[in-house]
């Protein structure tokens, strides 16, 4: 046999691990080295195949952890292996991971409690601001009661769409807006004949409050609104109250726009040069300021008041 | 010596606790606390060290971890020597030494005389 015929036997039999058996030729030795080869071969196939299921096994796992699934467990063989060992310390992994969101969900649901007892309890002084001025029969003490009782109403409205929304830290001023305006004219203008109300809201997903912002948008909304119903349109005179939301994206955030006008009988002379003069109009005024918006007021054709803020990108 | 479903515990000659978990066993917290029920009785009530051969282990749930690592009850040990080997064993031990710390001193061995050494030593101090 030559050199290199001779290696590749050798090579043959240390990769077999076969023996030659007496009496057998060379060729009966080289068919069934290279027969024990291939089964050889076959079973390490095998085994990483079976190994890169296990392998893909756990990291189906941890795609599941990813997605805060933690019902999937890794399967354990009896080798304990690497491998047995990497799904082992997934596992309790997941085990920690699952403690932990546990602890995350009763603070989410915490919250909700919150938001949901602070709104009970602005509506319970609404209420109790309600009865009392049931007893007031003299109109202008009677109507200083209402309007703190919408004041407050305002604010517990901000609460109830904070403990409805999905993660109890943002109001959908969009929505929000709709339904304080909705409330106000139900409140002033039970017909709904004599004013009719127009609510645009086109802020989309940019129109997510945080509290801070909600609270005093929603305080001067309720101002405006609740203005125009009680001093635009004296008598039996009919009009429109149409309330804007809006937002539009700037080169270094979004400035928003909140305004109410109306088509009634316009502000007193002098009234919009003296705007801190009515509680109402130094609240408008104090609540901008407190978002850094800037307040534009007309009287002159009907009302018109808009308060523009602008809210850096985060 | 007392056996348990996944335990074997007894006293060393050598004065410290020695429990071995038995080959492939999965570990509940029911058997952790028949566990400490077998030292507390090994013990007498007296506080001894510990030599835990976790080398056959296959798993452990998060409830025995938690009970081993004695948070908020007076611990029944006063060191725990951890003998691992495979794979499975040596992640369970570094649980045990990282998220499921034990409020006793807590080491990791892989050869049995460097944990009894160390355990003497907790002896001696």
């Amino acid at each position: 046999m030559g050199t290199i015929a001779g290696t590749a036997y050798e090579k043959m039999l240390e990769l077999s691990g076969i023996r030659p058996l007496k009496g057998e030729t060379e060729d009966e030795i080289c068919e069934r080295g290279m027969a024990e080869i291939e089964r050889k071969m076959a079973e390490k196939q095998a085994h990483f195949e079976q190994d890169a299921r296990r392998v893909a096994d756990i990291l189906e796992v941890v795609m599941a952890l990813a997605e805060l699934n933690y019902t999937r467990k890794a399967e354990l063989s009896e080798k304990s292996d690497y491998i047995d060992g990497l799904a082992a310390g997934i596992n309790m992994l997941g085990e920690e991971l699952k403690g932990s969101t546990v602890s995350l969900h009763e603070k989410e649901v915490l919250l909700k409690e919150v938001h949901h007892r602070v709104k009970n309890n602005l509506q319970v002084i609404s209420s109790l601001l309600n009865l009392q001025a049931d007893q007031i029969s003299e109109p202008v003490f009677r109507e200083k009661y209402l309007t703190g009782r919408d004041r407050i109403l305002s604010m517990a409205l901000v609460h109830e769409k904070l403990y409805e929304s999905k993660d109890f830290s943002l109001v959908d001023f969009n929505d929000y807006t709709q339904s304080l305006a909705r409330s106000l004219n139900l409140s002033y203008n039970p017909d709904s004949a004599r004013i009719r109300l127009e609510t645009v809201t086109a802020a989309g997903t940019a129109g997510m409050f945080h509290i801070e912002t909600a609270i005093p948008c929603g305080l001067i909304l309720n101002e405006l609104i609740s203005n125009c119903f009680k001093y635009a349109f004296p008598g039996e005179r009919s009009g429109t109250v149409t309330v804007r939301f809006d937002a539009a994206e700037k080169e270094d955030g979004i400035e928003y726009l909140l305004g109410v006008s109306d088509d009634g009988i316009g502000l007193p002379e002098g009234m919009e040069e003296k705007k801190e003069e009515t509680l109402g109009m130094q609240l408008i005024e104090m609540l901008s300021g407190q978002i850094n918006g800037s307040l534009s007021i007309n009287g002159k054709k009907g009302t018109d008041i808009s308060v523009r803020f602008m809210l850096k990108a985060d | 010596m007392i056996e348990t479903r996944v335990f074997f515990t007894s006293m060393h000659p050598k004065g410290y606790i020695h429990t071995k978990v038995k080959p492939g066993s999965e570990i509940s917290r029911e058997d952790a606390r028949t566990n400490t029920e077998a030292v507390l009785t090994i013990s007498e009530g007296k506080n001894f060290p510990i030599l835990v051969d976790l080398r056959q282990i296959k798993s452990i749930s998060k409830e025995a971890r938690d009970h081993f690592s004695m948070r908020g009850r007076k611990p029944h040990v006063t060191a725990i020597a951890m003998l691992v080997s495979s794979p499975v064993s040596r992640i369970i031990g570094n649980f045990f030494l990282g998220l499921n710390k034990p409020t006793v001193p807590t080491r990791m061995f892989t050869s049995e005389p460097d944990a009894e050494r160390w355990i003497r030593k907790t002896l001696a101090e």
